[in-house]
């Protein structure tokens, strides 16, 4: 772990320092309403913002001022007035200390600035990723959702604490320091400026001639890693089948490919420096050589001349910047837009406000009809009563629908028409939460948090004692799994359980329920990975826990499920066929022909 | 790892050359720039008048030394990446090659995600260290020297400027960079914790929900945003520190040049120009040392990834090669001796314990247990994936340790239980087992494994590209895949490590017959959590806690032992 940490450390960017030329700029679709809406973040912040010009207008000032002074310094020199220069020099030390002070609090309040945003827009975010409907996450890649909330939020971050003071002093610069140069000498002024154009103009074409290539880079580095992280995971079945040779083969291709373009790429990014230190020169021998002329002519003095050749270096650098962050800035609001689009989700609908803490848990679907994506019916005109206290189970093939119908159970999603009702009360009108509290449900895929193992198991009650906990425990058969462990109940489940192996994770979660006390507990597919003879187990201390209560269960072992009080057999999001175990053979039907499959046994 | 760089030694020499070139002509252009304004504009030498026809000449020659210099400028760029990026190429490929070729155990010291990050990131690292040292530090290091060299000719009272200046720096950068490393560690540590948290919401958005935790969580996700924002505060904060200190000392430096220069100019012993130029020196040099300590980051970054490298390309493969051929008389038979296994870093816990067995050519052999008994381990010793700790595993007679390696696992077709597919076509996924294979072989061994079915739904048949990780199969079609592959390979020993537990009973069942009809005399080793799975095997292997429980046909164990009975009962009592 701490190696990957220094790992990325290498990629986080110090302040103040600037990121490489050519990172990808990328364009927002509707900048200027994403811009509108960032405003909103900033209002609070308006007297921040306020301070942040004041001081910049003053750095500003400051680092324009000070080439003045120095010229006027080196002209004391030269005409020989060594009495004026202590003053100068005075003065001089003022302004830069002004300007060192200006700058010092120029980064402490864009830095505390920028926090504050980034603060309250990840808390925005989260605040929306918790509670969008489920059909959202199920429906968008999680690594996209993911990079919302780290890249993009990241990258306006970034462009709030260091682009925003230096666009402000960018522009104030190039202003201050035209009206300077213009005031001193209007000729030079606009000869500089001709210099600046052809310093533009070269960075112009050179970013084109390279982006193109960085492009090419970034794409086959994605592919080489992409590479690497498939074949290294995948590599049991890469050895197994001999592929190693031809995996180097294709890794060494992408290799070569990336060498190539990397070296085109950074040998144009490279000359930018050259080639701009050439222009500046033949810039500065212009002014220089038209300088000269004046001063010979009289019309300006040496001085003057030292300090144009600061300003327009002065004058070239800020230029440069806009762009850069012109860039940045729309990279930032691109990523802006992406973060709205999910505070823009709808929320899910939670509202209903009868409870249900006195029901007895009769479950009935009435006409359901769903839909995951329209078109493609998965639940057609379902119609389902359970009664309390029983045990009923769904079967059936992958896609037959069982898991929808607890999706719909819970309000993870909404039926299309149709009515579920607990205990005659529509779940719609029914406090969300209040439900929910009342419903425990196990999945197949367990969610383990990384925290102690007593932490996740109260996760489902947090007022549980450790008496109670232990008891879920026991019932669950993890007790002494958990006792093994290197601190037992308080072991850190490192990334969400990963040390622990499938069926264990499954153990816990089924604690985790067991310890919510529920009205009605769901398990889907809970035990798959649980072996058949503590399965049993388990399904023991269910039946005393869950006494005069109702549960529902999904499994393809039909041992799992055979004690069910009732057996739903479903096929293409219908049900065909209904009973208890007994009833269910004698009928002679699909049940039974999965029944005698299972247990006549696979011929081999 | 110096010794990849051998191959570029010229690249890695002619960088610098060209190097010295610019930083030379950069050196130089501060004096011209001198002249250019002392002679040419306030023609001291001659009384107060300007020469303009020198401004020209002197100007051009300076033009013509930049072009120059941007010349070398370019050109040793050219010859630092030739030299960074191909030697770069050269580790990362080797170290992919010595990856590829590790045994398991190795990688599971490694651990898959920092054998990731060394062929990748840090190879990147170590090309950027390469890069630095041939031009960025020659360059610094010039320009910090030749500075100094130029400004103390000058005149040497500027010197003292110097004295003040460069300690006052360094220590500042020393200072900074000293507090800033751990509070980046802290940061990343914080940022991993709220990329934890919003992970875990993500993917289990359902458990979340279902207990009501949204407000729970959003205060857990508060916690460590605030800690995050705290502590990126604190970073930031001690850099706002940073620059304006570093521009202070150097203004000030300024400052104390034209202090220096105006009394050496009253001395008469330098020229107003002169002291232009010092200024020049004075912030190419302090410049010189702020970028020197950002390339010592680089470098020791490097440094660093360079070690984790290194280990990589000096492991030498735990399992070696033996020189069998693998030509033997039998074909298909597996034998375990007096087996015992324990995994690398848990030395005393036996996976599996004095473990015998034989499975004859063409027999099925079924194996049952717990989760964790061993059985995975069990069959991961036939194509030597791990080396027995004790005991010997023979297949056909011969021990697998004898075999080259290659060989050995040509006998072998193992599906795993986490069925590893890659982003690429299906199709060519199926076409590992024998990448020869036609299509019309690639369909029949897909057919068998009840996977065409399902491929031939999908619009591009077996075009279909597979996303990164599978994702865009179900796990059935996964582990059907896998099979198919397996198949395909009609190796003399098939093995299924569980791979079956997704399917739905009926196509388990069709797969099984399909695979007796069209592969009868291959062996086949399946282990299974279903009873159904493995009821009709010529024999049956109950394993529990690495060892073997019982053995024999159903109809034996059903007789004989109890932990079968038990299994069974578990599962298949009426």
């Amino acid at each position: 772990m701490s190696e990957s940490n220094k790992q990325s450390m290498s990629n986080y960017k110090v302040p103040g320092m600037r990121g490489p030329r050519n990172r990808q700029v990328e364009k927002p679709k509707d900048g200027k309403k994403t811009l509108k809406r960032l405003m909103g973040y900033f209002g609070n912040e308006i007297k921040s913002i306020i301070f942040l010009l004041i001081v910049v207008m003053a750095v500003v000032a400051a680092s324009v001022y000070a080439p003045r002074l120095q010229s006027d310094a080196i002209d004391s020199i030269a005409r020989a007035d060594f009495d004026r220069l202590p003053e100068i020099l005075l003065i001089m030390l003022a302004v830069y200390f002004v300007h060192g002070l200006g700058t010092f609090l120029q980064s402490r309040s864009s830095a505390v600035l920028s926090q504050h945003i980034v603060r309250r827009m990840r808390e925005d975010l989260f605040d929306c990723v918790v509670n969008l409907p489920v059909r959202y996450i199920d429906s968008h890649s999680h690594g996209d959702i993911m990079s919302r909330m780290t890249n993009d939020v990241e990258n306006i971050s970034n462009t709030v604490s260091q682009s925003l003071s230096s666009l402000f002093s960018g522009i104030l610069t190039v202003t201050g320091t035209v009206a300077m140069m213009l005031y001193l000498c209007p000729p030079l002024a606009l000869l500089s400026c001709a210099t600046v154009l052809l310093t533009i103009g070269a960075t112009k074409f050179l970013s084109k001639a390279m982006r193109a290539f960085y492009r090419k880079r970034q794409a086959l580095l994605g592919e080489l890693n992409g590479t690497v992280e498939e074949m290294v995971t995948g590599y049991k079945t890469v050895a197994a089948y001999e592929r190693q040779e031809a995996v180097i083969e294709e890794f060494d291709r992408t290799s070569e490919e990336l060498t190539k373009s990397g070296i085109v790429a950074e040998i144009l990014g490279g000359s930018m420096g050259p080639v701009m230190n050439v222009i500046n020169n033949i810039g500065f021998v212009i002014i220089a050589a038209f300088g000269g002329y004046f001063a010979v002519n009289g019309v300006i003095s040496i001085g003057i001349i030292s300090a144009f050749i600061v300003y327009a270096k002065q004058f070239g650098r800020p230029i440069d910047e806009i762009a850069q962050i012109y860039g940045q800035i729309q990279t930032a609001i691109a990523g802006a837009e992406r973060v709205f689009a999910i505070m823009d989700q709808p929320r899910e609908d939670k509202s209903g406000d009868k409870d249900m803490n006195d029901a007895n848990g009769v479950i009935t679907f009435k006409n359901v009809n769903f839909s995951y994506v329209e078109g493609q019916q998965v639940l057609h005109d379902f119609n389902l009563e359970v009664r309390a206290g029983h045990k009923i189970a769904l079967v059936g093939a992958t896609g037959s629908g069982k898991t929808t119908v607890v999706n719909l159970l819970m309000r993870f999603y909404d039926p299309d028409s149709g009515e579920i009702l607990i205990d005659g009360v529509n779940i719609k009108d029914i406090d969300c939460g209040n439900l929910r509290q009342n419903t425990a449900i196990v999945l197949q895929d367990t969610v383990l948090f990384a925290d102690t193992v007593k932490n996740n198991l109260k996760y489902s009650s947090p007022d549980a004692d450790d008496e109670m906990m232990k008891n879920a425990a026991v019932m669950s058969n993890c007790h002494d799994m958990i006792m093994k462990l290197k601190d037992g109940y308080d072991t850190v489940l490192s990334g969400g359980g990963f040390n622990l192996s499938q069926g264990q994770r499954q153990l816990l979660s089924i604690a985790r329920a067991f310890l919510a006390q529920p009205k009605i507990l769901i398990l889907d597919e809970a035990t798959s990975s649980v072996d058949t003879r503590t399965e049993k187990r388990i399904q023991d201390a269910m039946v005393k826990l869950m006494e005069n209560r109702t549960s529902l269960i999904i499994a393809h072992r039909l041992s799992t499920i055979r004690d069910a009080d009732l057996i739903v057999v479903m096929d293409k999001g219908r049900i065909i066929e209904m009973g208890n175990h007994e009833e269910l053979l004698a009928k002679k039907g699909r049940y039974y022909e999965l029944y005698m499959i299972q247990f006549s046994g696979n011929v081999i | 790892m110096i010794r990849y760089l051998k191959k570029y030694r010229l690249f890695f020499i002619l960088a610098p050359l060209f190097m010295l070139g610019e930083v030379s002509m950069d050196l130089m252009q501060p004096k011209l720039m001198g002249i250019i304004v002392d002679e040419g504009v306030l023609g001291l030498s001659n009384g107060g008048t300007g020469d303009l026809s020198l401004v020209i000449s002197v100007g051009v020659k300076m033009i013509a030394l930049v072009l120059f210099g941007c010349f070398c400028g370019i050109m040793s760029g050219v010859f630092a990446n030739l030299c960074s990026q191909n030697y770069g190429n050269d580790i990362r490929k080797d170290a992919f090659r010595k990856v590829m070729s590790l045994s398991f155990e190795q990688t599971d010291h490694f651990s898959t995600g920092s054998l990731i990050t060394r062929v990748t990131n840090d190879i990147t690292q170590v090309q950027n260290l390469v890069m630095q040292c041939i031009r960025g530090f020659v360059r610094t290091f010039l320009l910090f020297a030749g500075g100094i060299l130029c400004m103390l000719t000058l005149d040497l009272s500027f010197g003292a400027v110097l004295v003040c200046a460069l300690p006052l720096i360094v220590i500042c950068v020393i200072f900074f960079i000293g507090k800033a490393n751990p509070k980046f560690v802290i940061l990343q540590d914080k940022l991993d914790k709220l990329n934890d948290v919003m992970q875990e919401n993500v993917s289990g958005i359902r458990v979340v929900k279902a207990y009501v935790k949204e407000d729970y969580e959003k205060g857990r996700f508060g916690e460590a945003n605030d800690e995050l924002v705290g502590t990126q505060l604190d970073v930031l904060l001690l850099f706002s520190y940073m620059t304006p200190i570093m521009n202070i000392i150097l203004n000030f430096s300024i400052a104390a040049v034209i202090k220096i220069g105006a009394i050496q100019v009253g001395n008469g012993s330098v020229t107003p120009g002169d002291v232009m130029a010092a200024i020049t020196y004075i912030s190419q040099i302090l410049n010189a040392v702020m970028r020197m300590t950002m390339i010592f980051q680089t470098v020791s970054r490097g440094v660093a990834s360079g070690k984790r490298i290194k280990e990589i390309l000096d492991c030498e493969p735990s399992i070696a090669d033996g020189d069998f051929a693998g030509e033997c008389a039998v074909k298909g038979k597996v034998e375990f001796r007096n087996v015992s296994f324990a995994y690398p870093d848990m030395k005393n816990e036996k996976v599996i314990r004095d473990f015998s067995l034989t499975i004859m050519p063409g027999e099925t052999v079924g194996i049952l247990g717990a989760t964790g008994c061993g059985k995975s381990t069990l069959v991961n010793l036939i194509p030597r994936f791990y080396d027995v700790t004790e005991g010997e595993v023979l297949v056909d007679d011969v021990d697998v340790r004898s075999y080259k390696l290659g060989e050995l696992r040509k006998k072998v077709a193992i599906a795993l239980q986490k069925s590893e597919i890659f982003s690429t076509s299906i199709r060519e996924n199926i076409a590992w087992g024998d990448p020869d294979a036609d299509d019309e072989q690639i369909r029949r061994a897909a057919a068998v494994a009840q996977a065409l079915e399902f491929i031939d739904q999908k619009a591009e048949g077996l075009d279909t590209q597979v996303t990164q990780g599978g994702h865009s199969l179900s796990g059935g079609q996964k582990q059907r895949v896998a099979i198919s592959r397996a198949v395909l390979k009609n190796a003399e020993i098939l093995i299924f490590d569980d791979t079956t537990s997704a399917l739905d009973l009926k196509t388990e069942a069709k797969l099984y017959e399909a695979l007796k009809k069209e592969y009868a005399g291959m062996t086949k080793i399946i282990i299974a959590q279903r009873v159904a799975s493995v009821k009709d095997a010529d024999r049956i292997v109950v394993i529990e806690n690495g060892k073997m429980a019982a053995c024999g046909s159903h109809d034996d164990l059903m007789e004989s032992s109890n932990i079968y009975r038990d299994i069974y009962d578990s599962q298949l009592k009426r």
